[in-house]
């Protein structure tokens, strides 16, 4: 079982995660913006970190430099969960070298499929 | 539908905030806001409440808003947004009649905006409203990484009058968020100035933003006083990133054929989307 948090600001889409990612026996957190997520991050200390790119305080692009600083999480994988252009998903993974993206709408077995493949390569 | 425009300075900024956001629930880029950042938004593009406008229906129901940005002669409509579900209403085209009625009162010679590309129901408005296309920009981003360029010429690094001092003279048109009056409003504007013993000269102004939590560069306005725009500009943007190497980098309204773009490309930016700006003379077109 692993921890994952979630940061988006749209609750619907949080809902819609956390049926997902507890129904396959992980911890759910969340956090409904930047602020929030990045101190949620720090004090829980998660294995896995799902992220909306459009947040109300900084975009997730901002956000990610700013998990990426905390030497604890590091190494914490990130997954963009995005409705940006599946362009500008792929270029935001690839220079903020984050872990994988996928774009809204997106599948359910999608997304299982690539929180399996993220945490198998981790462990 | 009957609808009214109410001025929005009867509105909090948290309530303008709220519907601000929920104004762009479905876009693809959303740019949602809290009430922190429009507040700072307000106050660095001179946008003047009493003179922007929220829709509401017969009912009492908010529909949409819509901003208005005062400086001297010209004027700036921005965040215009309606509810998804009032869409197709009126209610658009009667936040830009409010916005525009009072841009003519107070006697702006031009009214400009930027609308995000390929969003055609507020393009379509716009040139209802007299608009036409003056250019198109990018809005890019560059992530923190390690620099393999060698750094070359004599650097000077500008503080807050220097660097307006920079902008004072640029010779290009500068879209409002980048303007000399948007830098002035931000005590966090900074630059450097590049020279080269051929002669060959630049410089680069920019925002060193405290944002909510950690640094991040914005507002990048560079100018070639002398020699190759790409060559001066490799070498002004690998200082800079040289000097702030964990910043992150948002890079709003660059030209499309802003000389300058080869060198942020070669410096690793990417553009998240692009801009139209749009303008309207007073007395029409």
């Amino acid at each position: 079982m692993a921890k994952i948090l979630y940061i988006e600001d749209i609750q619907d889409n949080i809902t819609l995660v956390e049926k997902i990612v507890t129904s396959r026996g992980h911890e759910f957190l969340f956090a409904h913006s930047a602020e929030e997520g990045l101190e949620m991050a720090v004090m829980s200390r998660p294995d896995l970190i799902l992220l909306d790119l459009g947040l109300p305080d900084a975009d997730g692009q901002t956000l990610s430099v700013w998990l990426r600083g905390d030497p604890a999480l590091a190494s914490v994988p990130i997954i963009v969960l995005t409705a940006w252009p599946e362009e500008v998903a792929r270029q935001t993974v690839d220079a903020y070298n984050l872990n994988g993206y996928l774009c809204k709408p997106f599948s359910l077995s999608s997304l299982v499929k690539m929180i399996d493949s993220v945490l198998d390569s981790k462990s | 539908m009957s609808i009214e425009i109410i001025p929005a300075d009867r509105f909090t900024i948290q309530e303008l905030t709220d519907l601000y956001n929920q104004t762009r629930v479905d876009y693809l880029v959303p740019m949602p806001m809290n009430a922190d950042r429009l507040n700072e938004y307000i106050h660095d593009f001179n946008v003047d409440l009493r003179r922007s406008g929220v829709a509401r229906d017969a009912n009492g129901q908010v529909l949409g808003l819509s901003m208005l940005g005062i400086r001297q002669e010209m004027a700036w409509v921005t965040r215009l947004g309606i509810l998804p579900s009032s869409r197709r209403t009126g209610a658009g085209s009667l936040l830009m009649d409010f916005m525009l009625n009072n841009a003519d009162t107070l006697g702006m010679k031009e009214t400009h905006l930027e609308v995000i590309k390929n969003n055609e129901p507020a393009y379509t408005l716009f040139l209802k409203k007299g608009f036409v296309e003056s250019g198109t920009y990018l809005v890019m981003r560059h992530a923190p990484r390690p620099l393999s360029d060698s750094l070359q010429g004599d650097v000077t690094w500008l503080d807050f009058e220097k660097a307006l001092e920079k902008l004072e003279d640029y010779p290009e048109h500068i879209t409002w968020i980048n303007a000399l009056e948007s830098m002035q409003n931000s005590p966090n504007t900074e630059g450097l100035q590049i020279n080269f013993p051929d002669g060959t000269s630049g410089w680069l102004v920019y925002r060193n933003t405290k944002f909510t939590l950690r640094s991040t560069l914005s507002h990048l306005i560079m100018h070639t006083e002398q020699g190759k725009p790409q060559n001066v500009g490799m070498q002004l943007l690998s200082h800079l990133h040289t000097r702030y190497l964990h910043h992150d980098t948002y890079a709003e309204n660059i030209h499309e054929n802003d000389p300058h773009l080869p060198a942020f490309h070669a410096l690793g930016y990417f553009t998240n989307f692009s801009r139209i700006e749009m303008r309207r003379q007073r007395d029409g077109n």
